[in-house]
């Protein structure tokens, strides 16, 4: 703090104050953790709401057999649009931002190691994303060749427009953004942490974003030079991609599955991280194999980097490199799967109170295997040739990434609100908003796994009223509002909470890492003292100092 | 011929292979003053791996018809067997040597952590450039030589993560960062392997028919010059770097599974301390 920019108005109060508001410029110029991580959570929300939308209208042109709700093209636009923006712009920005907002605080630290980094990756994120949307203004309209974009599709003749030029340079920049936030993270991580909080005390969640930086640093190169490579074809004649100059179609996606197969895991570790947090504190007992539980996310976030041919089964690699692979990607299931029965013996015998973030984390744990089931199912050469680019895989990747990801995310909204903005949310409505939640989202993707086995093509405009197709996608479509429903649950909860919930105390359900020490909202410095760091649970340590959770520790 | 009488007939017991396990082990024996232990058991089961890899069809297939026989040969030699060999030293026999002047200098030199990683992944990239690896073929002394460096090398390779004495090695999360590169470096070659036209290696394309085994090889087998290249870049993509991330496991076990040195225990900790400050 001490260079100060000049004409910025300075915090001097706990964020947010919604009262006293100091005006846009002490939040567009702000360099602090705690603003720039609620401002991550606050555009990932809006974009949540978009790409949401854009899901409707999908669900919507499919709702009954040859539908012409919107044209061809539109609905090619609005499924890339929907993915890219779930996937880059909301799920990664938000834990991204989730991270930004709580690591200094688990650790004990005042801010991230590079305060002024922080904003520009945070920048970067909305400057990609204004530049993604932006292809919305031009002639053609935005991108409509998928969010993996795969060559030559995506390349001059096929694709005249400027849709996907627009798409990788927005990408980009928060490719970007991604790299700076890792290497933030990882060195705040390693050299600003409270005295005491050793790496083997750790909070999971602060485990899991180091190993999701480290994923981050090494693989988003990877897809940021592709995009230039995209680019270079697309504007200045490159052939990188087009087989038809000597190019291959097949590096591409190579290139795509080398970056986007760890990306399902960075997208899915700091979920695991929330719902470690979230399920001890809730079962009232320490988590079952803290050790195993950090540990595998290594296991995962390694094997994570080799496997990623398993999505170019059909690509004709050779019956060699698909059994390697295959074999490859079923050992994540090991790791994975070790970690869902450490969060259930955790649960198990615990004193387990059902409070919203409790009923998302579990929930989470059991959409997530269905997700791990029809993922190993996948990995097996013979049914991936069956299943590929069909509506089953549709499924799978919805239980990963909206039943996984998603559910903790919610898990953690529920969680962290207290503590970010001094306000309890919503009981009753959360507990709306997880039911329809729960049936919305069931509903919606349940059935699409059938729907895939049948035959049903991935990204298809519209379909034959093949027996039970119509009636399939109709459910489909009414848990998709469902959905919708539940996300005006959860809008309304966050806007009535914000006004006139019910105060929060410093530490509302009783949880044992260091953000709950401070006030809620946390003091503009954090913490101006952090307690004396003795084992995993600080705050339980520090409530029984005769019963420590580490008794041996020399602490004299 | 069947593959039964092809596996039973091309065993080559090659003088310099025994002599030297046989080497390895009598100074092993006294080193350790022939006590039998559970780490020799470790060392032992080296030395067979490593005469295995070196008299058994799996050597006579890699020199002559199969890449992929040579690329698992390979594996074993650079990967497993010095792992095996290291682990199976005694602490205390380790130190003796290394208060050697000559040895314990040799080791201070090699055994740092960046000539290891370049000596134990350039010994798989520079051994595999194509004419290299076509005169190694060619040539028996050439070829002795290829397969102790890859024995000695694997084993400075295996040094800052498992040495037997503790002081040597690296900390748990840096032997992480130096397995995970090398797996990477091995990937990347696997990948260039893999994907790279048949044929890369020429004497594989069309071999000698010696024993008259590539009908059965070519036909039976369904390994064409293109699988078996093939098997041979994925045999090193794939099972070459699950052993760097198992053996990255491992240290990150025994770190969870040792105490924990504690950094609070010379200050008087009862008290609050100062939150660290970021450099605004």
């Amino acid at each position: 703090m001490s260079m100060k920019i000049p004409l910025v108005p300075e915090n001097l109060k706990p964020l947010p104050r919604l009262k006293e508001n100091e005006g846009m410029l002490s939040w567009v110029a702000s360099v602090d953790h705690k603003q720039i991580g609620i401002m991550y959570l606050i555009s990932t929300l809006v974009f949540f709401i978009i790409g949401g939308l854009e899901a409707l209208v999908i669900r919507i042109q499919l709702a009954q057999p040859e539908f012409d709700f919107i044209s061809p093209e539109v609905y090619n636009q609005m499924f890339t649009m929907h993915g890219t923006t779930m996937i880059f712009f909301v799920v990664m920005p938000f834990l991204i931002g989730l991270g930004v907002y709580l690591v200094p605080l688990m650790i004990g630290a005042r801010d991230m190691a590079f305060p002024r980094l922080n904003a520009l990756s945070f920048w970067l994120v909305i400057f990609g994303g204004i530049l993604l949307y932006y292809s919305f203004l031009t002639q053609s309209g935005p991108s409509e060749v998928g969010w993996f974009a795969y060559a030559p599709l995506s390349e001059k003749p096929f694709s005249l427009n400027k849709g996907p030029t627009y798409w990788a340079l927005g990408l980009l920049a928060t490719g970007i953004s991604s790299v700076a936030s890792g290497l933030n993270n990882i060195v705040t991580i390693l050299t600003m942490r409270a005295k005491g909080m050793t790496m083997r005390r750790l909070p999971l969640f602060v485990w899991m974003i180091l190993v999701t930086s480290f994923l981050l640093v090494f693989v988003i190169p990877i897809i940021a030079s592709a995009f230039a490579m995209m680019l270079l074809d697309r504007l200045l004649e490159a052939t990188f991609f087009t087989p038809a100059h000597g190019g291959s179609a097949i590096l591409w996606q190579h290139f795509f599955w080398g970056f986007g197969h760890p990306e399902v895991y960075i997208l899915v570790l700091p979920a695991f991280g929330i719902i470690s947090e979230v399920i001890p504190v809730f079962s009232r007992k320490p988590i079952f194999g803290y050790s195993f539980v950090a540990g595998s996310t290594v296991a995962i976030g390694l094997l994570s980097l080799g496997v990623w041919a398993h999505h170019m089964f059909a690509v004709g690699l050779g019956n060699v490199a698909n059994l390697y692979f295959s074999l490859a990607s079923m050992l994540i299931a090991i790791p994975t799967g070790v970690k869902v029965l450490n969060w259930v013996a955790t649960m198990w015998g615990g004193k387990i109170w059902f409070a919203t973030p409790m009923l998302f984390a579990t929930a989470f744990i059991i959409e997530f295997v269905i997700a791990g089931l029809t993922g190993v199912a996948v990995a097996s050469v013979p049914i991936d040739w069956v299943v590929t680019d069909s509506y089953f895989v549709v499924a799978h990747f919805h239980y990963a990434l909206f039943g996984g990801s998603l559910f903790a995310i919610f898990a953690g909204i529920y969680y962290w609100f207290p503590k970010m903005t001094g306000r309890m949310m919503s009981e009753t409505l959360g507990k709306w908003h997880f039911w329809l939640t729960v049936i919305g989202f069931n509903m919606t993707f349940f059935i699409q796994h059938f729907l895939g086995v049948m035959g049903m093509p991935r990204r298809t405009y519209t379909y034959h009223d093949f027996p039970y197709w119509g009636s399939m996608n109709l459910i489909s479509t009414i848990g998709a509002i469902i959905l919708a429903l539940s996300v005006i649950v959860f809008a309304w909860n966050i806007r009535r909470s914000l006004k006139h919930g019910e105060k929060a105390p410093d530490n509302p359900w009783n949880a044992w890492t260091l953000e709950w020490y401070t006030t809620s909202p946390p003091a503009v410095h954090n913490f101006d003292l952090v307690p004396p760091v003795r084992g995993r649970r600080p705050l339980w340590d520090l409530a029984h100092p005769d019963q420590l959770d580490e008794p041996n520790s020399k602490v004299v | 011929m069947n593959i039964w009488q092809v596996l039973s007939s091309t065993w080559n017991m090659e003088p310099w292979v025994l002599v030297s396990a046989l080497l390895l082990l009598v100074a092993y024996g006294l080193g350790t003053g022939f006590k039998f232990t559970k780490l020799s058991a470790l060392f032992i089961s080296g030395i067979i791996l490593y005469v295995l890899a070196l008299v058994s069809p799996l050597d006579y297939l890699g020199r002559t018809y199969l890449f992929s026989a040579h690329m698992i040969q390979h594996i074993l030699l650079l990967l497993v067997v010095p792992l095996l060999l290291l682990l199976g030293i005694p602490k205390a026999l380790a130190e003796k040597a290394l208060k050697i002047e000559p040895i314990g200098y040799v080791m201070k030199v090699l055994g740092n952590p960046i000539v290891a990683w370049f000596l134990g992944v350039g010994a798989m990239w520079v051994w595999h450039l194509p004419s290299l690896h076509d005169s190694v073929l060619a040539s028996d002394n050439l070829y002795i030589a290829q397969q102790i460096s890859f024995v000695l090398i694997g084993t400075i390779f295996w040094w800052p993560v498992f040495a037997p004495v503790e002081t040597k090695r690296l900390s748990p999360l840096v032997s992480t960062l130096y397995l995970a590169s090398a797996c990477l470096g091995c990937t990347i070659l696997g990948m260039l392997i893999t994907f790279a036209g048949a044929g890369l290696y020429a004497a594989y394309l069309n071999p000698v028919d010696t024993i008259g085994i590539l009908p059965l090889i070519r036909g039976e087998l369904c390994l064409t010059p293109g699988v078996d290249q093939q098997i041979g870049g994925l045999t090193m993509w794939v099972p070459g770097c699950l052993i760097y991330l198992a053996a990255s496991m491992v240290t990150i076990a025994r770190w969870y599974g040792a105490e924990e040195d504690y950094e609070l225990s010379n200050s008087s900790t009862n008290e609050l301390v100062t939150a660290s400050q970021g450099n605004k």
